[in-house]
């Protein structure tokens, strides 16, 4: 890193030798009506000097005569001016929308967007850097229509990005990541169990390698139509990401920045404070032996002979005995020899610290430089940033490196070379446990827990001794039983039995550019896309569960050669002709092995499978290369530049599908008419185009299932074993369709001041390749075959406005929206439901025919005819045999973002709200929280006014809102005991919330320098400083002690809590300097 | 220029032809195998089988807690009779179903498809009569636990839609092919290698008397609902049936993981400590200085045998607990043996079938039997025997009451067993846990993913049997 600063700083120094001979232009820069255009970017064409207009559109740079400047602005086309002799210069700019701009799209095909025939959106890259958010998926929330993103809140963790809603029932939903016109990969290789809530780690997703500071915009393309070329990967639709170039002369850009984040307290639990452990208030010793209270233990804790009282350690719940400050008890620590407790009673009150004493405050830094330039012949672009990013859970980081170099040179004056390469490894250590799973905290914080334990008393014996002291013993009466029963110390946990993973990626290619005639050119590109992950995860000799330790090494390889042909030509006055012509093989191969002890370690704290305590069972091994060639062709017709018809064709011939059924076809026509052409003395309009498409893509099937093969589990003694897979493959596949129409409307008004752009599409995504799950009774778990059809409609709808615009202030929103509806039309046979996932609490999510994709399942209650509830005869509620019952459904009614930006003078202030309407979210949490009696809920007084614990012959109890079967009101009080409110006593659909939210996502205030301050320093040419927050504030949310975005995974089984981690809230300052 | 060109050419043509190839070659699974010898199916369906029939795990097994042979300290959901929060029933058919039978068909097909020479015609035979006789036991257990199941339809991938047969006809089916696979196995032809054959190590001879026990056992089940069927098939298989418990079908686990007793990991290996003595069984043995009380259980801290209530909390350290012996890491676990075919033999005198010797002779072969199996002596057994309340001649109650208490207390730690037996003779007579679901379990709910993923025929198998409820009772279970 020194001796890169100090290349830096000599690259800086022939920078300033290099521009001697100018002088300095002044000018302003003014609208078409002459009014003053604040803050425009003025550059020196092909260098990178360059200034900014002041408020007042006033500027000044230094230039030699002859060279050009390019003044640009947004709402304004760019213009360029030649130095002349003269000292001051006027820049008349025209102004125009974001509907003029140039857009890339497919295959890297730039054009302009008032000719594209099929929905875009483009966000630059700023937008996606100005709060420093370090992975790309989580940055794009909010700020495109038609996208729906979920991302959990742990380290590092994977992002769900959705385009125009779920089509696929099984496989993946996620958009194709695209940089500069090769596909990256975004594979996730979280387990099955993980996803499903069943333990594991979210070790994230793999498109989190990208560079956000290497961004200079990032396209969405939609639809199919839009995508088509880039064949059955694209069938979700693409993220086309667009990195910045290299200029002439020298630019550095430096960030730093520092956030801290702490929870956000309202994303968490809340806890009653009037009972402490146990069960029930009797049972844990018997008055017939001489206890004074049957809700705690009885046996001598301290050796004097005499038998005590002593908490119920082994109890993971707190419907146990009432605080009693005067009580004396046996706590957890009087068995830790260590402790000064040990051995002593203490007072039987509410611990002062609950479990939100747990969660850290971090503080993260996010550094980058990027450095570009170039001459006559070639341009450079070398950057290399580095976040280093601590979670909430102690021992919890990822840190992140990235270099990324991309250079092009001109060989002659038709062939160019391109080369471009990031290398980047990211780090975890300690990524939290997640789902039902006793290594993930929240487990017991949430749901089997102790109101009377004090957090921070468990830090203090963990450190006091780096054993596992824990409050859960399981019998202290005994030095044997003087151990865990469930749940481990937390902090051993942390410290202990923690993860750690790596990922090593290069990602680059080289291409080569020949101009044959001004109209025709071709481009040849080999691409590599590789990467090697390991991912070692621990249990601690001396934990709840067996110690073990386990190594999953993965690689992944694509390689892409491309060649095309591209034609643009006009092929009279009136009509331009567009077109490409290609060919692209890939090859994929992903190699992995997994590996585990037996058994448990020998050797406490050396982590290697040789330190396995019996032989390592057989490893698992996965080779599997994939093989896709395809050739395609697109052209676009446009006449006059107000009429333009696109068609493309596809064809592929993938390895995964059996032979004679391996080769299909994409199409897509689309068409687009600016009928503001036709009404250009219309002074309210300023642009308005029609457009609408229709395409067909095709997707093969996953690696390796055309044949059958058998699973080897580990020998049993001398015996080897062999067994079924559980899952049947199928050798008659063929291939998946998705088809998709569009229509869109982009109109802009009173120039540009307000418009909109919206889409109306339905895409049925048919025959598809999929494991349907089927009845166990068939000797199998799921079949694979093609199956089902899921349609998709929806509306987008990006609406932009300036409410204010002049001199010194100017405020512009943007609002994006987007309302997705999709039904599964058919399954396979006579099914008339499929189901993804099956969750601990005996709810699954589902695709139900005639719903839509992401039913949730399970018991409910058994209504009356009035619609009321039925209790039982004992008071409690009843509840349907059926397990199927629809009781929520995982798909919002629509989400969307509003993003506003104010500028006053030198100060500029964007926030993002981002809102989520309607879907649900299964909350496990509520369902064992509840019954256990954490949370206030289940201290209430009652109707009579009296605490609802108290037995109810004392006047406490509860009566369960409902009716009698009769019909009748309830009016039978019932004990307030375990489970009263939670799992058990209730059915699943009691624990269904809605999980909509409005969050103020994000929010920056930037500061720039002014440029009389930034003059004086001779070779920097901006400095911004900004205050920048994530996750700042629930505005609204339904579902209490969560973030209702919080989610297990990525992936298609969303609408599911257990042992949720708390919104993380961030500020933090970035400095960003440019020279 | 040119140079570049016909690089770009070459690599074009290159491309072109590789594309030409054999592109799903790359589709190839080279990691596990597509062919693999029968016996290894046999083996992990039998293994699978032991596993699930033994285990203590809550998301799988919880008979014990039924027949109230252990209770818990702190969860009371499974001894309340509430199976559905933890998907218990569809874990059990998923056992029953993907994990032993799949295994055992697709065994029993690659028999089928070998051709005789180096394993003579004789030795197939033998091998598909006893992955039959595995089959007929597993899906008799099906029946046992649900009632109506997919038979005649299941374990067919082409067929995924299986219908539900009536228990009943099942059974008959299955005394048909009981009777095929006994004429079918030849003692003097070998069947699987020792090592493949886990039970009983290759010893053909011993399959066959496994098989007439088996056919005992499915005899006596219906003798309530069908006794003259019973009869016949009791009659025909009791000579050929076990004779000492050196035939017993017995699964020895091994002393390491992953191959050792469930037990051991649900309760040893875990940590667990929630499981305990239940009050009813733990009251009785002591009640009758049972020897087999130290070998079923440990006692309480303090060194009493104090059983745990049912349904309601239960402190560890002062309750009775499974013994060292149920918990080992290489603990047998039994599938059916000499004790049972005792027990039914007294009982086929009692019902006045034709069986050689008393039904107190065979009573009191079953508990000596089983005391011996734990651990005791002949010694022990003649002293308990002769207690009034042991005694046969003076136990309380009729013989179904004397024989099932008896039996209850033989069929400790054999859940599924017990379960069968206690539902069967209707003794000894169990109060209700301290907060129940229901009334007592005479079933298990059919899973819930089957009212998804097989709705028509699940439908109709909740008509046919009387209801989806746990109170329905299974066609045998008359009284």
């Amino acid at each position: 890193m020194r001796k890169f600063a100090s290349l830096c700083a000599v690259l800086l120094l022939c920078h300033v030798l290099a521009y001697a001979q100018t002088k300095t232009v002044t000018g302003q820069v003014r609208d078409s009506k002459g009014d003053p255009v604040p803050f425009a970017n003025i550059t020196v064409k092909g260098t990178n000097t360059g200034a900014s207009a002041d408020v007042n559109g006033n500027f000044s740079i230094q230039v030699a005569e002859g060279q050009t400047l390019v003044i640009s602005s947004a709402s304004f086309a760019e213009q360029e001016v030649v130095v002349g002799t003269s000292n001051t210069i006027t820049v008349n700019l025209e102004q125009q929308g974001a509907l003029q701009e140039v857009v890339v799209t497919a295959l890297g095909v730039r054009r302009a967007k008032n000719t594209l025939p099929y929905a875009a959106q483009q966000v630059r890259g700023d937008d996606v850097t100005n709060v420093r958010q370090t992975n790309v998926g989580s940055a794009l929330s909010g700020k495109v229509s038609g996208l729906e993103i979920r991302q959990g809140n742990s380290i590092g963790g994977s992002t769900n990005i959705v385009i125009r809603g779920t089509k696929s029932l099984t496989n993946t939903n996620q958009a194709l990541f695209v940089i500069d016109g090769v596909p990256i990969d975004n594979s996730n290789t979280n387990t099955a169990n993980q996803m499903t809530g069943r333990g594991g780690y979210d070790y994230g997703n793999a498109a989190a390698d990208i560079n956000p500071d290497n961004i200079e915009s990032i396209n969405v393309l939609k639809g199919a139509a839009a995508s088509a070329l880039y064949g059955s990967r694209a069938a979700n639709g693409v993220i086309m990401i667009t990195t910045k170039k290299g200029r002439k002369g020298l630019g550095v850009t430096i960030n730093t920045g520092l956030i801290h984040g702490a929870i956000d307290k309202d994303t968490y639990a809340k806890y009653q404070s009037e009972y402490g452990a146990g069960y029930d208030i009797t049972g844990y010793s018997n008055a017939a032996d001489g206890s004074p209270n049957e809700a705690f233990w009885f046996f001598d804790a301290n050796g004097d002979g005499v038998r005590d009282l002593v908490v119920p350690t082994s109890e993971d719940a707190s419907y146990g005995y009432k605080f009693d400050p005067n009580l004396l008890v046996y706590h957890w620590d009087a068995f830790d020899p260590t402790s000064p407790n040990y051995r002593k009673p203490r007072p039987w009150v509410a611990a002062a610290n609950t479990p939100e004493k747990f969660f850290e405050k971090t503080w993260s830094t996010n550094n980058s430089i990027q450095l570009d330039g170039g001459g006559d012949k070639g341009t450079y672009r070398l950057g290399y940033t580095r976040s280093d990013e601590d979670g909430i859970l102690p021992n919890s980081n990822v840190l992140k490196n990235i270099i990324n170099f991309a250079a092009t040179y001109e060989m002659t004056s038709n062939l160019t070379a391109s080369a471009s390469a990031s290398y980047s490894k990211i780090e975890g250590r300690g990524r939290y446990g997640t789902g039902y799973d006793g290594l993930n905290v929240n487990q017991h914080f949430r749901q089997w827990y102790q109101r009377n334990m004090d957090i921070l008393e468990q830090k203090d014996a963990y450190f006091r001794t780096r054993q596992n002291i824990t409050w859960n013993w399981r019998d202290p009466s005994t030095p044997e039983g003087t151990r865990p029963i469930y749940t481990d110390n937390f902090y051993f946990m942390r410290h202990e039995s923690y993860e750690n993973d790596s990922r090593d990626r290069i990602f680059g290619n080289v291409s080569l550019n020949y101009k044959l005639t001004d109209w025709l050119s071709f481009m040849g590109r080999i691409s590599i896309d590789r990467y090697d992950e390991i991912q070692e995860e621990r249990i601690a000799v001396g934990s709840v569960d067996p110690s073990q330790y386990s190594r999953f090494n993965r690689s992944f390889q694509e390689l892409n050669y491309d060649l095309m042909g591209n034609v643009d030509k006009d092929l009279n006055e009136d009509f331009n002709l567009k077109g490409l012509l290609g060919l692209n093989m890939r090859r994929t191969e992903i190699k992995s092995v997994f590996n585990v002890t037996n058994g448990g370690l020998v050797v406490p704290g050396l982590y290697s499978l040789a330190n396995s305590l019996n032989p390592i069972s057989s490893p698992v091994e996965v080779d599997a290369p994939t093989a896709v060639d395809g050739y395609f062709a697109g052209a676009t017709l446009t006449y006059r530049d107000f009429l333009s018809l696109d068609g493309t064709f596809r064809r592929d011939r993938s390895s995964t599908l059996p032979d004679g059924n391996n080769a299909y076809n994409y199409y897509s026509v689309s068409g687009s008419w600016l009928f503001s052409h036709h009404l250009q003395n219309q002074p309210w309009l300023t642009h308005g185009k029609l457009r609408a498409n229709y395409a067909e893509v095709g997707n093969s099937a996953p690696w390796g299932r055309t044949a059958d093969s058998y699973d080897k589990p580990d020998p049993f003694g001398n015996a080897t074993l062999f067994s079924l897979p559980v899952s049947k493959n199928n050798d008659q596949l063929v291939p998946e369709r998705t088809l998709s129409k569009e229509i869109g409307l982009e109109v802009a008004f009173l120039r540009n001041r307000v418009g909109f752009d919206a889409s109306y599409y339905i895409t049925n995504t048919k025959n598809q390749l999929i494991p349907v799950a089927v009845s166990s009774a068939t000797g199998y778990g799921s079949k694979f075959l093609n199956a089902g059809d899921v349609e998709n409609k929806g509306i987008e709808l990006t609406v932009f406005g300036s409410p204010v615009r002049n001199s010194n202030f100017s405020w512009d929103i943007t609002l994006n929206w987007t309302r997705n509806r999709n039904k599964v039309l058919a399954l396979y046979g006579e099914s008339r439901n499929l189901q993804i996932a099956s969750f601990q609490g005996g709810v699954s999510i589902n695709a139900t025919l005639g719903q839509p994709y992401g039913t949730i399942q399970g018991r409910t209650w058994v209504f009356h005819d009035n619609g009321e509830k039925i209790v039982g005869s004992n008071g409690r509620y009843l509840q349907s045999v059926a397990t199927n019952n629809v009781i929520g459904n995982i798909n919002p009614d629509w989400v969307g973002g509003i993003y506003n930006t104010f500028k006053y003078k030198n100060i500029s202030l964007g926030f993002l709200i981002d809102v989520r309407h309607g879907g649900d979210v299964f909350s496990l949490d509520l369902y064992y929280g509840l019954a256990t009696g954490l949370y206030p809920e289940t201290v209430a007084l009652n109707d009579l006014g009296n605490p609802s614990r108290d037995p109810v012959s004392a006047g406490g109890g509860v009566i369960m809102p409902g009716v009698t079967a009769d019909g009748k009101p309830n009016d039978i009080r019932v004990e307030n005991d375990f489970g009263t409110f939670g799992y058990a006593r209730n059915p699943a659909a009691a624990f269904v919330y809605d999980a909509s939210y409005v969050k103020l996502r994000e929010a920056n205030i930037t500061y720039s320098f002014p440029s009389t301050l930034i003059d004086k320093i001779k070779f920097i040419n901006g400095i911004d400083f900004s205050i920048i927050g994530r996750n700042l504030w629930i505005i609204h949310k339904n579902l209490p002690y969560a973030d209702p975005e919080e989610n297990l995974s990525a992936g298609n089984a969303q609408g599911y809590q257990s042992g949720a981690y708390p919104t993380v809230r961030q500020i933090g300052a970035n400095l960003r300097i440019k020279f | 220029m040119k140079k570049y060109l016909i690089v770009i050419t070459a690599l074009t043509v290159l491309g072109v032809m590789s594309c030409t190839k054999d592109i799903t070659r790359f589709n190839r699974e080279t990691k596990a195998p597509a062919e693999v010898p029968a016996e290894t199916l046999f083996s992990n369906g039998v293994r699978n089988l032991a596993d699930v029939l033994t285990s203590a795990n809550v998301n799988t097994n919880i008979f014990r807690y039924v027949v109230q042979h252990w209770a818990s300290t702190t969860y009371q959901d499974e001894p309340n009779y509430n199976f559905g929060v933890r998907n218990i029933p569809q874990n059990w058919w998923i056992a029953m179903y993907r994990n032993v039978l799949a295994d055992l068909k697709e065994s029993k097909r690659l028999i089928s498809e070998t051709e005789p020479g180096v394993i003579s015609e004789a030795t197939l035979r033998n091998q598909a009569a006893i992955v039959d006789l595995m089959e007929v036991y597993t899906y008799a257990n099906l029946v046992n636990t649900f009632g109506n199941v997919p038979y005649t339809e299941s374990n067919d991938i082409d067929n995924v839609f299986p219908m539900y047969d009536d228990a009943r006809s099942i059974y008959d089916d299955l005394f048909v092919r009981l009777d095929q696979d006994i004429a079918a196995l030849d003692p003097s032809a070998e069947g699987f290698d020792g090592p493949a054959d886990l039970i009983y190590h290759g010893d053909v001879g011993k399959w066959v008397k496994f098989a007439n026990s088996l056919k005992i056992r499915l005899a006596m089940t219906i003798a309530d609902v069908d006794a003259s069927k019973a009869r016949a098939a009791f009659e025909s298989a009791d000579a050929g049936a076990f004779t000492s418990s050196d035939d017993d079908a017995v699964f020895q686990y091994l002393a390491t993981t992953p191959n050792t007793n469930p037990i051991w990991v649900d309760l040893v290996q875990s940590g667990r400590a929630d499981m305990v003595a239940g009050a009813p069984l733990l009251n009785v043995l002591t009640d009758l200085d049972d020897p087999r009380r130290d070998d079923f259980f440990e006692p309480n801290n303090s060194g009493n045998w104090v059983g745990g209530k049912l349904g309601s909390n239960n402190t560890y350290a002062e309750t009775a607990r499974p013994s060292d012996k149920v918990e080992a890491a290489d603990a047998p676990s039994p599938l059916l043996n000499y004790t049972e075919i005792e027990f039914y033999r007294a009982e086929a005198a009692e019902r006045g079938f034709t069986v050689s010797g008393s039904a107190q002779e065979h009573y009191n072969n079953a508990i000596t039997a089983s005391i011996i199996d734990w651990g005791g002596t002949a010694s022990e057994a003649t002293a308990y025997l002769a207690q009034p309340e042991v005694n046969y001649n003076t136990a309380a109650g009729d013989w179904k009451q004397k024989i099932g208490v008896q039996k209850w207390i033989a069929l400790y730690n054999r859940p599924a067993t017990g379960w069968l037996e206690i539902r069967r003779l209707d003794f000894p007579k169990l109060n209700p846990p301290a907060d129940p679901d229901s009334g007592f379990p005479n079933r298990f709910p059919y899973p819930a993913n089957e009212q998804t993923l097989n709705p028509d025929n699940y439908t109709s198998a909740a008509e046919a049997i009387g209801g989806d409820v746990v109170e329905t009772k299974i066609f045998w279970d008359v009284f």
